[in-house]
Protein backbone atom coordinates (compact mmCIF):
# COMPACT_ATOMS: atom_id res chain seq x y z
CA UNK A 1 0.00 0.00 0.00
CA UNK A 2 1.43 3.58 -1.01
CA UNK A 3 1.39 6.03 1.25
CA UNK A 4 -0.14 9.30 0.48
CA UNK A 5 2.52 11.97 0.28
CA UNK A 6 0.61 14.97 -0.78
CA UNK A 7 -2.96 15.32 0.65
CA UNK A 8 -3.56 14.74 4.61
CA UNK A 9 -6.59 14.83 6.24
CA UNK A 10 -6.60 15.74 9.82
CA UNK A 11 -9.22 16.49 12.60
CA UNK A 12 -8.62 19.51 14.52
CA UNK A 13 -11.00 21.11 17.21
CA UNK A 14 -12.78 23.25 14.08
CA UNK A 15 -13.51 20.27 11.99
CA UNK A 16 -11.75 18.89 9.50
CA UNK A 17 -9.42 20.18 7.03
CA UNK A 18 -7.48 18.97 4.51
CA UNK A 19 -4.17 19.82 3.17
CA UNK A 20 -2.99 19.63 -0.26
CA UNK A 21 0.62 20.51 -1.40
CA UNK A 22 0.94 23.29 -3.18
CA UNK A 23 4.06 22.20 -5.04
CA UNK A 24 2.26 19.02 -6.52
CA UNK A 25 0.65 18.16 -9.46
CA UNK A 26 -3.22 18.17 -9.69
CA UNK A 27 -3.80 15.03 -10.87
CA UNK A 28 -1.56 13.36 -8.17
CA UNK A 29 -3.62 15.60 -6.02
CA UNK A 30 -6.84 14.09 -7.10
CA UNK A 31 -5.48 10.38 -7.06
CA UNK A 32 -4.00 10.15 -3.48
CA UNK A 33 -7.41 12.41 -2.30
CA UNK A 34 -9.91 9.52 -3.97
CA UNK A 35 -7.76 7.07 -2.41
CA UNK A 36 -7.29 8.63 1.39
CA UNK A 37 -11.39 9.15 1.30
CA UNK A 38 -12.13 5.72 0.54
CA UNK A 39 -10.08 4.60 3.04
CA UNK A 40 -11.92 6.86 6.17
CA UNK A 41 -14.91 7.24 4.51
CA UNK A 42 -17.24 5.46 6.92
CA UNK A 43 -16.07 8.05 9.46
CA UNK A 44 -16.34 10.89 7.81
CA UNK A 45 -19.80 10.39 6.29
CA UNK A 46 -21.56 13.63 5.97
CA UNK A 47 -18.78 16.00 7.74
CA UNK A 48 -17.92 19.53 5.88
CA UNK A 49 -14.46 19.65 5.24
CA UNK A 50 -12.04 23.15 4.66
CA UNK A 51 -9.00 22.94 2.46
CA UNK A 52 -5.59 24.50 3.02
CA UNK A 53 -3.24 24.40 0.09
CA UNK A 54 -0.61 27.58 1.17
CA UNK A 55 -0.65 30.87 -1.38
CA UNK A 56 -1.59 27.63 -4.51
CA UNK A 57 -4.47 29.12 -6.17
CA UNK A 58 -6.71 26.72 -8.68
CA UNK A 59 -8.73 27.18 -11.44
CA UNK A 60 -11.97 27.24 -11.27
CA UNK A 61 -12.07 23.84 -13.30
CA UNK A 62 -9.83 22.31 -10.66
CA UNK A 63 -12.17 23.54 -8.01
CA UNK A 64 -14.95 22.20 -9.74
CA UNK A 65 -13.06 19.23 -9.28
CA UNK A 66 -11.80 18.70 -6.02
CA UNK A 67 -16.05 19.63 -4.80
CA UNK A 68 -17.37 16.56 -7.05
CA UNK A 69 -14.28 14.28 -5.38
CA UNK A 70 -15.68 15.13 -1.58
CA UNK A 71 -19.19 15.33 -2.55
CA UNK A 72 -18.61 11.18 -4.33
CA UNK A 73 -17.84 10.71 -0.80
CA UNK A 74 -20.40 12.39 0.89
CA UNK A 75 -18.18 15.35 1.78
CA UNK A 76 -19.00 19.05 1.85
CA UNK A 77 -16.24 21.64 0.64
CA UNK A 78 -17.06 24.30 3.08
CA UNK A 79 -14.35 26.63 2.36
CA UNK A 80 -10.14 27.45 1.97
CA UNK A 81 -8.58 28.03 5.30
CA UNK A 82 -5.48 31.22 4.94
CA UNK A 83 -1.72 30.58 6.29
CA UNK A 84 -3.04 32.87 9.13
CA UNK A 85 -5.99 30.46 10.20
CA UNK A 86 -4.37 27.05 9.77
CA UNK A 87 -1.55 25.34 12.15
CA UNK A 88 1.49 24.53 9.50
CA UNK A 89 3.80 22.44 11.13
CA UNK A 90 7.11 24.57 11.98
CA UNK A 91 5.53 27.47 11.48
CA UNK A 92 5.64 29.18 15.37
CA UNK A 93 2.02 30.14 15.19
CA UNK A 94 1.14 28.70 18.51
CA UNK A 95 3.91 28.42 20.53
CA UNK A 96 2.73 27.31 23.52
CA UNK A 97 0.81 24.19 22.38
CA UNK A 98 3.34 23.34 20.15
CA UNK A 99 5.49 22.96 22.41
CA UNK A 100 3.81 20.93 24.56
CA UNK A 101 2.62 18.68 21.64
CA UNK A 102 6.08 17.91 21.13
CA UNK A 103 7.34 17.71 25.17
CA UNK A 104 4.51 14.60 25.17
CA UNK A 105 5.12 13.23 22.42
CA UNK A 106 8.69 12.45 23.24
CA UNK A 107 7.56 11.00 26.57
CA UNK A 108 5.23 8.68 24.81
CA UNK A 109 2.62 10.80 25.97
CA UNK A 110 -0.69 11.25 23.69
CA UNK A 111 -3.51 14.48 24.69
CA UNK A 112 -7.25 14.46 23.14
CA UNK A 113 -10.40 14.03 23.04
CA UNK A 114 -11.26 10.02 24.98
CA UNK A 115 -14.20 7.84 24.76
CA UNK A 116 -14.39 5.30 27.33
CA UNK A 117 -16.78 2.22 26.06
CA UNK A 118 -17.46 0.30 29.62
CA UNK A 119 -18.17 -2.32 28.09
CA UNK A 120 -17.40 -5.34 25.72
CA UNK A 121 -18.65 -4.49 22.12
CA UNK A 122 -20.49 -7.58 20.49
CA UNK A 123 -21.10 -8.40 16.69
CA UNK A 124 -22.79 -6.07 14.95
CA UNK A 125 -21.66 -2.94 17.25
CA UNK A 126 -19.81 -0.09 15.91
CA UNK A 127 -18.43 2.78 17.91
CA UNK A 128 -16.84 5.71 15.70
CA UNK A 129 -15.10 8.21 17.57
CA UNK A 130 -13.31 12.02 16.45
CA UNK A 131 -10.68 10.69 19.38
CA UNK A 132 -9.13 7.93 21.07
CA UNK A 133 -11.46 5.06 22.17
CA UNK A 134 -10.65 3.07 25.27
CA UNK A 135 -12.51 -0.33 25.65
CA UNK A 136 -12.72 -1.39 29.04
CA UNK A 137 -13.89 -5.27 27.71
CA UNK A 138 -13.59 -6.80 24.65
CA UNK A 139 -14.10 -6.31 20.63
CA UNK A 140 -15.57 -9.62 19.23
CA UNK A 141 -15.34 -10.95 15.68
CA UNK A 142 -18.07 -8.72 13.77
CA UNK A 143 -17.57 -5.36 15.77
CA UNK A 144 -15.49 -2.34 14.92
CA UNK A 145 -14.13 0.72 16.16
CA UNK A 146 -13.06 3.73 13.92
CA UNK A 147 -10.95 6.48 16.00
CA UNK A 148 -9.19 9.54 14.71
CA UNK A 149 -7.08 8.78 17.52
CA UNK A 150 -5.65 5.58 18.91
CA UNK A 151 -7.52 2.28 20.57
CA UNK A 152 -6.73 0.26 23.17
CA UNK A 153 -8.61 -2.59 24.62
CA UNK A 154 -8.22 -4.03 27.58
CA UNK A 155 -9.67 -7.38 26.97
CA UNK A 156 -8.96 -8.89 23.78
CA UNK A 157 -9.36 -7.50 20.33
CA UNK A 158 -10.99 -9.78 17.61
CA UNK A 159 -13.24 -6.97 15.76
CA UNK A 160 -12.10 -4.80 13.24
CA UNK A 161 -9.73 -1.41 14.47
CA UNK A 162 -9.34 1.29 12.17
CA UNK A 163 -7.14 4.03 14.58
CA UNK A 164 -5.94 7.34 13.30
CA UNK A 165 -8.71 6.66 10.51
CA UNK A 166 -8.45 10.32 8.90
CA UNK A 167 -4.52 9.82 8.32
CA UNK A 168 -2.61 9.70 11.67
CA UNK A 169 0.81 7.57 10.84
CA UNK A 170 1.25 8.14 14.39
CA UNK A 171 -2.10 6.27 15.88
CA UNK A 172 -1.44 2.85 17.55
CA UNK A 173 -3.98 0.48 18.30
CA UNK A 174 -3.09 -1.75 21.20
CA UNK A 175 -4.73 -4.77 23.42
CA UNK A 176 -4.44 -7.29 26.38
CA UNK A 177 -4.88 -9.81 23.25
CA UNK A 178 -4.41 -8.92 19.56
CA UNK A 179 -6.56 -10.74 17.35
CA UNK A 180 -8.29 -8.36 15.05
CA UNK A 181 -10.05 -9.64 12.27
CA UNK A 182 -8.61 -6.96 10.54
CA UNK A 183 -6.37 -4.03 11.65
CA UNK A 184 -6.11 -1.12 9.70
CA UNK A 185 -3.82 2.66 11.13
CA UNK A 186 -4.40 5.45 8.72
CA UNK A 187 -3.58 4.14 5.43
CA UNK A 188 -2.33 1.12 6.18
CA UNK A 189 -4.58 -2.42 6.41
CA UNK A 190 -3.53 -5.44 7.51
CA UNK A 191 -5.35 -9.06 8.86
CA UNK A 192 -5.69 -10.50 12.23
CA UNK A 193 -2.81 -13.46 12.60
CA UNK A 194 -3.35 -16.61 11.07
CA UNK A 195 -1.95 -18.45 14.33
CA UNK A 196 -3.72 -18.29 17.47
CA UNK A 197 -0.87 -18.35 20.00
CA UNK A 198 -2.23 -17.83 23.43
CA UNK A 199 -0.62 -16.27 26.44
CA UNK A 200 1.14 -13.67 24.22
CA UNK A 201 0.69 -10.95 26.48
CA UNK A 202 -0.61 -7.39 25.83
CA UNK A 203 0.44 -6.47 22.09
CA UNK A 204 0.57 -2.59 20.39
CA UNK A 205 0.89 -1.88 16.74
CA UNK A 206 1.64 1.15 14.65
CA UNK A 207 3.46 2.28 12.01
CA UNK A 208 7.12 1.82 11.39
CA UNK A 209 8.81 2.69 8.07
CA UNK A 210 5.57 2.85 6.02
CA UNK A 211 4.81 -0.79 7.21
CA UNK A 212 2.09 -1.75 9.60
CA UNK A 213 4.38 -3.60 12.80
CA UNK A 214 3.24 -5.92 16.11
CA UNK A 215 5.01 -5.77 19.27
CA UNK A 216 5.27 -6.61 22.25
CA UNK A 217 3.37 -3.63 24.58
CA UNK A 218 6.60 -2.85 26.94
CA UNK A 219 4.73 -4.05 30.27
CA UNK A 220 6.74 -6.58 32.45
CA UNK A 221 4.23 -6.92 35.39
CA UNK A 222 1.89 -8.21 32.85
CA UNK A 223 3.50 -10.29 30.63
CA UNK A 224 3.84 -14.21 31.58
CA UNK A 225 0.57 -14.03 34.11
CA UNK A 226 -1.79 -16.29 32.96
CA UNK A 227 -5.29 -14.70 32.01
CA UNK B 1 -46.06 -15.67 39.37
CA UNK B 2 -44.22 -17.87 36.72
CA UNK B 3 -41.60 -17.32 34.30
CA UNK B 4 -41.32 -16.18 31.03
CA UNK B 5 -37.92 -17.79 29.15
CA UNK B 6 -37.43 -17.24 25.62
CA UNK B 7 -35.17 -19.27 23.36
CA UNK B 8 -33.42 -17.62 21.10
CA UNK B 9 -30.00 -17.76 18.58
CA UNK B 10 -29.76 -15.38 16.10
CA UNK B 11 -28.60 -17.72 13.09
CA UNK B 12 -31.62 -20.38 12.08
CA UNK B 13 -31.72 -24.40 12.13
CA UNK B 14 -29.35 -24.52 15.35
CA UNK B 15 -32.26 -25.97 17.96
CA UNK B 16 -34.35 -23.83 19.33
CA UNK B 17 -37.57 -25.39 18.45
CA UNK B 18 -36.10 -28.86 19.77
CA UNK B 19 -34.96 -26.92 22.72
CA UNK B 20 -38.22 -25.49 23.62
CA UNK B 21 -40.00 -28.72 23.23
CA UNK B 22 -37.50 -30.67 25.52
CA UNK B 23 -37.14 -28.06 28.08
CA UNK B 24 -40.45 -27.39 28.02
CA UNK B 25 -41.17 -31.59 28.54
CA UNK B 26 -38.87 -32.15 30.89
CA UNK B 27 -40.33 -29.22 33.13
CA UNK B 28 -43.83 -30.70 32.54
CA UNK B 29 -42.44 -34.37 33.80
CA UNK B 30 -41.02 -32.77 36.75
CA UNK B 31 -44.51 -31.11 37.85
CA UNK B 32 -44.81 -27.78 36.94
CA UNK B 33 -47.15 -26.36 34.61
CA UNK B 34 -45.91 -25.12 31.39
CA UNK B 35 -46.89 -23.80 28.07
CA UNK B 36 -44.94 -23.30 24.98
CA UNK B 37 -45.74 -20.64 22.50
CA UNK B 38 -44.69 -20.78 19.27
CA UNK B 39 -43.43 -16.69 17.75
CA UNK B 40 -42.21 -18.44 14.78
CA UNK B 41 -45.29 -17.33 12.86
CA UNK B 42 -45.49 -17.99 9.10
CA UNK B 43 -42.64 -20.97 9.77
CA UNK B 44 -44.78 -22.89 12.60
CA UNK B 45 -42.90 -26.08 14.25
CA UNK B 46 -43.42 -26.61 17.35
CA UNK B 47 -46.78 -28.40 17.20
CA UNK B 48 -45.24 -30.98 14.70
CA UNK B 49 -42.21 -31.39 17.31
CA UNK B 50 -44.70 -31.70 20.01
CA UNK B 51 -47.21 -34.57 17.61
CA UNK B 52 -50.21 -31.78 18.47
CA UNK B 53 -50.43 -30.68 14.52
CA UNK B 54 -53.84 -31.96 14.12
CA UNK B 55 -55.31 -30.54 17.45
CA UNK B 56 -54.46 -26.79 16.32
CA UNK B 57 -57.77 -24.39 16.33
CA UNK B 58 -56.82 -21.29 17.18
CA UNK B 59 -53.65 -19.47 17.36
CA UNK B 60 -51.11 -16.64 18.61
CA UNK B 61 -52.34 -14.51 16.52
CA UNK B 62 -55.91 -15.21 17.24
CA UNK B 63 -55.30 -14.44 20.71
CA UNK B 64 -53.33 -11.23 20.23
CA UNK B 65 -55.74 -9.65 18.05
CA UNK B 66 -58.60 -10.85 20.60
CA UNK B 67 -60.56 -13.50 18.48
CA UNK B 68 -60.83 -15.60 21.02
CA UNK B 69 -59.35 -16.43 24.43
CA UNK B 70 -56.20 -17.57 25.32
CA UNK B 71 -57.57 -20.78 27.08
CA UNK B 72 -59.75 -21.43 23.68
CA UNK B 73 -56.24 -21.59 21.98
CA UNK B 74 -53.79 -23.40 24.39
CA UNK B 75 -53.45 -27.17 23.41
CA UNK B 76 -53.10 -29.91 25.71
CA UNK B 77 -50.10 -31.93 25.69
CA UNK B 78 -50.70 -36.04 24.53
CA UNK B 79 -48.61 -36.99 27.56
CA UNK B 80 -49.36 -34.59 30.28
CA UNK B 81 -52.03 -32.34 31.65
CA UNK B 82 -50.15 -29.90 33.25
CA UNK B 83 -48.47 -28.90 29.24
CA UNK B 84 -49.54 -26.77 26.84
CA UNK B 85 -48.82 -25.17 23.40
CA UNK B 86 -49.94 -22.17 22.11
CA UNK B 87 -49.28 -22.82 18.04
CA UNK B 88 -47.87 -20.16 15.71
CA UNK B 89 -50.25 -18.47 13.30
CA UNK B 90 -49.10 -20.80 9.54
CA UNK B 91 -51.05 -17.98 6.91
CA UNK B 92 -50.08 -14.84 7.98
CA UNK B 93 -46.63 -13.16 8.93
CA UNK B 94 -44.35 -11.85 11.53
CA UNK B 95 -45.98 -8.32 11.79
CA UNK B 96 -49.74 -9.67 12.52
CA UNK B 97 -47.95 -9.15 16.39
CA UNK B 98 -46.67 -6.61 17.91
CA UNK B 99 -43.97 -6.58 21.53
CA UNK B 100 -46.41 -4.71 23.30
CA UNK B 101 -49.30 -7.28 22.56
CA UNK B 102 -46.31 -9.98 23.26
CA UNK B 103 -46.04 -7.97 26.62
CA UNK B 104 -49.79 -8.63 27.57
CA UNK B 105 -49.60 -11.83 26.84
CA UNK B 106 -46.66 -13.00 28.79
CA UNK B 107 -48.28 -11.22 31.55
CA UNK B 108 -51.10 -12.85 31.26
CA UNK B 109 -49.42 -16.37 31.06
CA UNK B 110 -47.44 -15.68 34.37
CA UNK B 111 -50.56 -15.77 36.01
CA UNK B 112 -51.62 -19.23 34.75
CA UNK B 113 -48.02 -20.86 34.39
CA UNK B 114 -44.86 -21.71 36.41
CA UNK B 115 -42.97 -21.67 32.98
CA UNK B 116 -43.83 -19.96 29.91
CA UNK B 117 -41.19 -21.03 27.12
CA UNK B 118 -40.90 -18.90 24.31
CA UNK B 119 -39.81 -20.40 20.68
CA UNK B 120 -37.89 -17.76 18.71
CA UNK B 121 -38.07 -17.16 14.90
CA UNK B 122 -34.29 -16.68 13.41
CA UNK B 123 -32.78 -13.28 12.43
CA UNK B 124 -33.24 -9.75 14.63
CA UNK B 125 -36.18 -8.70 13.03
CA UNK B 126 -39.53 -8.03 14.12
CA UNK B 127 -40.25 -12.01 14.94
CA UNK B 128 -37.36 -11.49 17.74
CA UNK B 129 -38.83 -8.29 19.35
CA UNK B 130 -42.11 -10.07 19.07
CA UNK B 131 -40.65 -13.03 21.06
CA UNK B 132 -38.50 -11.28 23.88
CA UNK B 133 -40.66 -8.31 24.41
CA UNK B 134 -42.42 -10.26 27.48
CA UNK B 135 -39.14 -12.66 28.77
CA UNK B 136 -37.82 -12.74 32.00
CA UNK B 137 -34.80 -14.90 30.78
CA UNK B 138 -33.21 -16.02 27.81
CA UNK B 139 -31.55 -18.88 26.62
CA UNK B 140 -29.45 -18.72 23.48
CA UNK B 141 -28.65 -21.65 21.56
CA UNK B 142 -25.74 -22.12 19.56
CA UNK B 143 -24.05 -24.87 17.60
CA UNK B 144 -19.97 -25.09 17.50
CA UNK B 145 -19.56 -23.11 14.53
CA UNK B 146 -17.96 -19.62 13.67
CA UNK B 147 -20.82 -18.06 11.89
CA UNK B 148 -23.45 -19.73 14.43
CA UNK B 149 -21.28 -17.92 17.43
CA UNK B 150 -21.12 -14.70 15.62
CA UNK B 151 -24.73 -14.41 15.65
CA UNK B 152 -25.63 -15.74 19.12
CA UNK B 153 -22.82 -13.25 20.10
CA UNK B 154 -25.32 -10.53 18.34
CA UNK B 155 -28.14 -11.60 19.77
CA UNK B 156 -26.56 -11.40 23.19
CA UNK B 157 -25.70 -7.90 22.70
CA UNK B 158 -29.30 -6.97 21.56
CA UNK B 159 -30.67 -8.91 24.56
CA UNK B 160 -28.52 -7.24 26.44
CA UNK B 161 -29.60 -3.47 25.23
CA UNK B 162 -33.05 -4.52 25.73
CA UNK B 163 -32.72 -5.22 29.38
CA UNK B 164 -32.36 -9.15 29.21
CA UNK B 165 -29.04 -9.72 30.85
CA UNK B 166 -26.98 -12.81 31.65
CA UNK B 167 -28.49 -15.11 28.91
CA UNK B 168 -27.49 -18.94 29.38
CA UNK B 169 -25.77 -20.35 26.34
CA UNK B 170 -26.69 -23.77 25.21
CA UNK B 171 -24.16 -25.70 22.72
CA UNK B 172 -26.04 -27.93 20.27
CA UNK B 173 -24.62 -30.92 18.33
CA UNK B 174 -21.22 -30.89 19.79
CA UNK B 175 -19.74 -34.36 17.96
CA UNK B 176 -17.31 -35.20 20.56
CA UNK B 177 -15.47 -37.28 18.54
CA UNK B 178 -14.72 -34.01 16.06
CA UNK B 179 -13.76 -32.09 19.47
CA UNK B 180 -11.08 -35.14 20.19
CA UNK B 181 -10.04 -34.43 17.03
CA UNK B 182 -9.57 -30.68 17.53
CA UNK B 183 -11.86 -30.37 14.26
CA UNK B 184 -14.70 -28.69 15.98
CA UNK B 185 -14.86 -25.17 17.97
CA UNK B 186 -13.84 -25.46 21.02
CA UNK B 187 -16.17 -25.15 23.92
CA UNK B 188 -14.09 -22.91 25.55
CA UNK B 189 -12.95 -20.84 22.60
CA UNK B 190 -17.16 -20.25 22.76
CA UNK B 191 -17.18 -19.13 25.75
CA UNK B 192 -14.29 -17.33 25.80
CA UNK B 193 -15.60 -14.98 22.97
CA UNK B 194 -19.44 -15.13 24.38
CA UNK B 195 -18.33 -14.69 28.00
CA UNK B 196 -21.66 -16.02 29.46
CA UNK B 197 -22.55 -18.77 31.39
CA UNK B 198 -23.30 -22.43 29.90
CA UNK B 199 -26.46 -23.98 31.03
CA UNK B 200 -25.94 -27.38 28.91
CA UNK B 201 -23.93 -29.07 25.94
CA UNK B 202 -26.36 -31.05 23.83
CA UNK B 203 -24.52 -33.76 21.65
CA UNK B 204 -25.26 -34.72 17.81
CA UNK B 205 -27.62 -37.51 17.87
CA UNK B 206 -29.98 -39.12 15.23
CA UNK B 207 -32.24 -39.55 18.49
CA UNK B 208 -33.31 -36.09 18.22
CA UNK B 209 -33.95 -36.91 14.81
CA UNK B 210 -36.35 -39.97 15.39
CA UNK B 211 -38.23 -37.86 17.79
CA UNK B 212 -38.99 -34.95 16.05
CA UNK B 213 -40.61 -37.41 13.53
CA UNK B 214 -42.42 -39.15 15.90
CA UNK B 215 -43.25 -36.01 17.86
CA UNK B 216 -41.99 -37.22 21.24
CA UNK B 217 -39.82 -35.08 22.49
CA UNK B 218 -36.26 -36.89 23.45
CA UNK B 219 -36.47 -35.37 26.95
CA UNK B 220 -38.36 -38.46 27.73
CA UNK B 221 -36.59 -41.14 26.07
CA UNK B 222 -34.20 -42.88 28.64
CA UNK B 223 -31.61 -44.33 26.27
CA UNK B 224 -31.55 -41.17 24.22
CA UNK B 225 -28.18 -38.97 25.01
CA UNK B 226 -29.29 -35.79 23.96
CA UNK B 227 -32.42 -36.61 26.10
CA UNK B 228 -29.81 -36.98 29.39
CA UNK B 229 -28.41 -33.33 28.29
CA UNK B 230 -31.89 -32.03 28.26
CA UNK B 231 -32.88 -33.80 31.52
CA UNK B 232 -29.96 -31.84 32.94
CA UNK B 233 -30.34 -28.99 31.71
CA UNK B 234 -34.00 -28.77 32.83
CA UNK B 235 -32.49 -29.44 36.38
CA UNK B 236 -30.38 -26.55 35.42
CA UNK B 237 -33.17 -24.54 34.80
CA UNK B 238 -34.32 -25.19 37.98
CA UNK B 239 -31.80 -23.99 40.18
CA UNK B 240 -29.91 -27.34 40.39
CA UNK B 241 -26.49 -28.01 40.13
CA UNK B 242 -25.74 -30.91 37.88
CA UNK B 243 -22.32 -31.78 36.36
CA UNK B 244 -22.09 -31.76 32.37
CA UNK B 245 -22.30 -35.33 30.75
CA UNK B 246 -19.36 -36.83 30.00
CA UNK B 247 -18.94 -36.38 26.59
CA UNK B 248 -15.15 -35.94 26.23
CA UNK B 249 -15.29 -32.11 26.39
CA UNK B 250 -11.93 -30.14 27.70
CA UNK B 251 -12.00 -29.78 31.62
CA UNK B 252 -12.41 -26.31 33.16
CA UNK B 253 -15.60 -25.70 31.68
CA UNK B 254 -17.66 -26.70 34.97
CA UNK B 255 -15.81 -23.96 36.71
CA UNK B 256 -17.10 -21.57 34.02
CA UNK B 257 -20.53 -22.83 34.98
CA UNK B 258 -20.98 -20.28 37.35
CA UNK B 259 -24.59 -19.15 38.63
CA UNK B 260 -26.59 -21.55 36.67
CA UNK B 261 -30.55 -20.28 37.12
CA UNK B 262 -31.28 -18.99 40.47
CA UNK B 263 -34.70 -19.82 40.95
CA UNK B 264 -37.59 -18.62 42.51
N1 LIG C 1 -28.66 -32.35 18.86
C1 LIG C 1 -29.15 -32.61 17.65
N2 LIG C 1 -28.81 -33.76 17.00
C2 LIG C 1 -29.30 -34.03 15.76
N3 LIG C 1 -30.15 -33.24 15.09
C3 LIG C 1 -30.54 -32.08 15.67
C4 LIG C 1 -30.06 -31.71 16.97
N4 LIG C 1 -30.61 -30.52 17.28
C5 LIG C 1 -31.40 -30.16 16.24
N5 LIG C 1 -31.36 -31.09 15.26
C6 LIG C 1 -32.07 -31.04 13.98
O1 LIG C 1 -31.77 -29.82 13.35
C7 LIG C 1 -32.89 -29.30 12.68
C8 LIG C 1 -33.20 -27.89 13.14
O2 LIG C 1 -33.59 -27.91 14.49
P1 LIG C 1 -34.69 -26.91 15.06
O3 LIG C 1 -35.88 -26.92 14.18
O4 LIG C 1 -34.86 -27.21 16.48
O5 LIG C 1 -33.91 -25.55 14.86
P2 LIG C 1 -34.48 -24.07 14.99
O6 LIG C 1 -33.36 -23.27 15.57
O7 LIG C 1 -35.76 -24.06 15.71
O8 LIG C 1 -34.71 -23.71 13.46
P3 LIG C 1 -35.47 -22.41 12.89
O9 LIG C 1 -34.47 -21.29 12.97
O10 LIG C 1 -35.78 -22.80 11.48
O11 LIG C 1 -36.67 -22.19 13.76
C9 LIG C 1 -34.04 -30.26 12.94
O12 LIG C 1 -34.19 -31.12 11.84
C10 LIG C 1 -33.58 -31.03 14.16
O13 LIG C 1 -34.10 -32.34 14.18
MG1 LIG D 1 -37.70 -23.20 15.08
Amino acid sequence: MTRAEHVALKGTREGLVLYLDPTADFEVLMKELDKLLKDSVQFLQGASVRCYAGQKEYTEDEHARLETVLREQHLELAGWLTSEEVYVPGKSQSQTTEDKETRLGEEGMMEGSCLFVERTLRSGKSVQFDGHVVVLGDVNPGAEIIATGNIAVLGSLRGVAHAGATGERNATVSAYYLAPTQLRIADLVTRGPEDEADGRGPEIARIKDDQLIVEAAGMNGWRGKAR
Amino acid sequence: MGEVIVVTSGKGGVGKTTTSANIGTGLAAAGHKVVLVDTDIGLRNLDVVMGLENRIVYDLVDVTSGNCRLKQALIKDKRFPNLFLLPAAQTKDKTAVNPEQMRLLAAELKEEFDYAIIDCPAGIEQGFRNAIAGADRAIVVCTPEVSAVRDADRIIGLLEAAELRNPKLIINRIRPAMVKRGDMMDITDILDILAVDLIGVVPEDESIVISTNRGEPAVMDQASQAGEAYRRITSRIQGEEVPLMNLDVPKGIMERMKSLFGLR
